[in-house]
């Protein structure tokens, strides 16, 4: 053979080799035009509005509810057109939409919105939700008119309308007659095509009565790893990744992601982390100078730039002014090592690098979970040396997830780390479930409970006319303000990174749902 | 001046990357606290992630920690922790062996069952089920690879504390009336000691990385002692922006681990009166391989 011959031979064959290298990807980019692909950090479940198991935001897919939570707590028309409270707030008018059908084609009407309604509401499952503990019955009026009625107000009622489960509906052709879902079919933008463990795919429903989705498909892919996630992202296979709890995604690697050209989007956040004490447990957080001087010992800025890079905004209230009925936003309080130092030398804290009170060192054990709190052992690292800086010797304990919950439940911890639900739930979810006494909370445990001042005041706030709920809200607010009963740290943000394949991403509304709407995909 | 000499003569007959890498070990584990250039806890955020430089010759860490003095510091946490592992587990270990070589019988087949147990268990899995009952911790954590660890070195002191005893100085003692209490102390004790020490040596490594794998995990050494497996997992997350900061933990494990297997495995070969040569040193190795291929062929 020819040197020529030779060369020209083996240049068609790597030139071969090289275009059928390229022929899948050629394939997949075809295959995956129509389709926006996001990750979620786990198998999406059982998709049984009245189970607790499924990935929130898949189920907002597929399942609408009456009326939807819009950004800053709006309240929007989705099924029902129009409401009304009458009868002092015990009867809740709707006006239905019309020309719904659900995805199997049955008709949304009153029917099918009484048959909903019913399998949930006044249930003893579902009474940790006000409308489920205070129903009375549904009427239907008419095909598109329906009336609930309940026992008493029913506070926070059209948020809870508006939860993902069980308050959205299902069609009635999708449950058996043992009441289990066997279908997941709604009304939404979506329906399901197929799902596995390693992901849920969903179409276009083409009959939807909303604005439908720009693009065909989408698919739901299970990648548990934050940076497998991220490397997905960096090689094409996935478009979105992020939000607080679909699939989260670190702050350092979202600024790698940013340094490296893909799009950032970060949502203030209307989650808040929150500094608990536990004075049942140590004595020395019984003195709320004790409480207040750590709260000043704590660089609100320099913990958020640890782990947030930035991202994250100091917290001085419960709840971020996003948030309906938030109250009068508090400042968050600068670090204040003279004002701390003279606080605990006022408590009988004394001497030094530790201080001490009657021969006990001021020690305190700060109980966190990782696992639970991403970054939460990068800032509690910074919150232990600088309250080191005012005698503070903070032992730090590290738990995984399911102990995390445990201990929370047996209050075995002097200083733990809460988060507030978020919208739709807050502020009454986190205030109920994290702060009444006669509320029983089993997963987080509670933040912090005073039957004697504080239920009084949450009990107000709860029975107040909806003209009063923010004045009575707010005593509440205060009450923990100037008793120091609890030091927020940070509003958590919602951070999301989007490949150049995606334009108009907007975060969603809340962290339960899918931020799939307003996209349109470019080729 | 005799015992300095003998462990030069000794030293000398170590591969040098040996001798190399476990003196830094040793000396970092042991003045490492005091010669750490600074506070390894004391954080500046100004200086985040910063590389090498004068004030900071290894540059800082996700916090602003000065790297050399964590890494220092680092080795006296592994060696303490180390240490205590295999002590613990040694003195478990020697004592069921050696009692087990020396009384025989149902004696020997009951604590060897349960060694047969201890060894069926990874050693990891019996690691996290002590630390998930008593919850993590430094203590939790040295006391779970001790219960993890000590199946091995009961395993081989039965077999040199049966190989003892098969002596006739043994034998002879016996004859002339010696106490069980004086053959166990002062002759079977003794002995088994001396061989179970050079696994301990080769186990060094594999408890260093136990150790950092249990911190890695987060259920080890709490915050803020610096431990090599801790600050390899909070460097993770800069393995592309930073990657010094997942370097150099992991380049001072690994030599640490390399530096011990191989320190454990010359001692092991070479325990013949003349130092062996490289081609007899690969002979021997071939040799070994060939009996475990044996051992697995029997069983």
């Amino acid at each position: 053979m020819k040197r020529r011959m030779f060369l020209q031979r083996s240049t068609a064959v790597i030139g071969a080799s090289a275009l059928g290298g390229l022929y899948p990807g050629i394939l997949s980019a075809q295959a995956h035009e129509n389709t926006l692909r996001i990750a979620i950090s786990k198998a999406a479940g059982d998709l049984d509005l009245l189970k607790h198991y499924a990935i929130w935001a898949v189920q907002d897919l597929m399942f609408e509810p009456l009326v939807k939570y819009g950004k800053g707590g709006e309240i929007e028309p989705c099924l029902a057109t129009d409401w009304s409270l009458e009868d002092g707030g015990t009867t809740l008018k709707l006006t239905l939409r019309e020309g719904v059908t659900f995805q199997d084609g049955t008709p949304f009407d009153a029917a099918a919105c009484k048959w909903n309604l019913e399998r949930w509401m006044g249930t003893e499952k579902f009474e940790w939700m006000s409308c489920s503990k205070n129903f009375e019955s549904v009427e239907m009026v008419d095909d598109y008119h329906v009336n609930i009625h309940f026992k008493a107000p029913v506070i926070s009622l059209l948020q809870e309308l508006s939860y993902t489960r069980p308050s959205r509906f299902v069609s009635p052709n999708a449950v058996d007659e043992e009441g289990n879902q066997v279908e997941p079919i709604g009304t939404g933008p979506w329906r399901q095509v197929s799902a596995s463990e390693a992901e849920n795919v969903f179409e276009r429903y083409d009959g939807y009565w909303g604005e439908k989705p720009s693009y065909e498909r989408l698919e739901a892919k299970v990648i548990p790893e934050s940076r497998s996630r991220v490397a997905a992202l960096r090689s094409g296979e996935l478009d979105v990744i992020g939000g607080f709890w679909i699939a989260p995604l670190s702050p350092i690697e979202a600024k790698q992601l940013e340094d490296a050209g893909f799009t950032i989007s970060v949502d203030p956040g209307n989650v808040t982390l929150v500094m608990g004490f536990n004075p049942d447990r140590s004595e020395a957080l019984r003195d709320n100078r004790v409480r207040r001087a750590i709260s000043l010992g704590v660089d609100r800025e320099a913990v958020g730039k640890a782990f947030y890079h930035g991202y994250a905004r100091p917290a001085g209230s419960l709840f971020s002014d996003v948030l309906p009925l938030s109250g009068q936003q508090f400042e968050a309080p600068a670090r204040d090592v003279a004002a701390a130092s003279a606080l605990l030398e006022e408590a009988g804290w004394t001497g030094g690098p530790i201080r001490s009170k009657e021969g006990k060192p001021l020690s305190i054990e700060m109980v966190i979970s990782p696992d639970a709190v991403p970054g939460l052992r990068i800032m509690s690292e910074v919150m232990q040396a600088q309250l080191k800086e005012i005698g503070i010797d903070i032992v730090i304990h590290s738990v995984d997830h399911a102990t995390k919950h445990t201990e929370m439940l047996e209050r075995k911890y002097d200083i733990g780390f809460f988060l507030t639900y978020g919208a739709p739930f807050d502020p009454f979810g986190t205030i109920v479930g994290l702060f009444l006494s006669t509320f029983k909370n089993d997963v987080e445990g509670k933040l912090y409970t005073d039957a004697e001042h504080l239920d009084p005041l949450i009990n107000a706030a709860i029975d107040a006319k909806p003209e009063d709920t923010e004045a009575e809200l707010q005593k509440f607010y205060d009450w923990l303000h100037d008793n120091d009963a609890i030091a927020p740290l940070l509003f958590v943000p919602g951070i999301w990174a989007h490949s150049d394949r995606v334009a108009g991403f907007t975060g969603p509304a809340t962290e339960y749902d899918m931020p799939y709407e307003n996209i349109t995909l470019k080729a | 001046m005799r015992p300095l000499v003998s462990l030069v003569t000794w030293l000398k007959g170590l591969p040098r990357i040996t001798v190399v890498t476990v003196s830094l070990f040793l000396f970092f584990g042991i003045f490492g606290p005091w010669i750490a250039p600074m506070d390894p806890s004391a954080q500046d955020l100004s200086l985040m992630g910063q590389g090498p430089s004068a004030t900071h010759w290894l540059g800082t860490d996700h916090l602003g920690r000065d790297t050399l003095s964590r890494l220092m510091v680092a080795a006296n946490t592994s060696l303490t922790s180390v240490g205590m592992v295999l002590a613990i587990a040694m003195t478990i270990g020697i004592t069921m062996g050696t009692i087990a070589g020396y009384c025989r019988g149902w004696v020997e087949d009951l604590l060897m069952r349960l060694v047969d147990v201890g060894l069926s268990i990874p050693s990891l899995i019996i690691s996290l089920a002590v630390i998930g009952i008593v919850g993590p911790g430094y203590w939790s954590m040295v006391f779970a690879l001790a219960l993890a660890w000590w199946p091995m070195s009961a395993r081989i002191s039965r077999a040199v504390a049966v190989s003892i005893m098969n002596k006739p100085h043994i034998e002879a003692l016996r004859v002339l009336g010696a106490s069980p209490l004086r053959i166990y102390f002062n002759h079977l004790l003794p002995g088994t000691i001396g061989s179970v020490m050079v696994y301990a040596t080769a186990d060094a490594g594999m408890a260093a990385i136990a150790v950092a794998t249990l911190s890695f995990l987060g259920l080890g050494i709490q915050p803020p002692t610096p431990e090599w497996g801790q600050m390899l997992v909070d460097a993770l997350p800069y393995l592309e922006s930073d990657p010094r900061q997942v370097i150099l933990p992991g380049l001072a494990l690994t030599a640490a681990v390399i530096g011990f297997n191989t320190l454990g495995e010359t001692i092991a070969l070479n325990r013949v009166p003349k130092r062996l040569s490289r081609r007899q040193l690969l002979t021997r190795r071939m040799e070994v391989a060939g009996w475990h291929k044996e051992t697995s062929d029997a069983a």
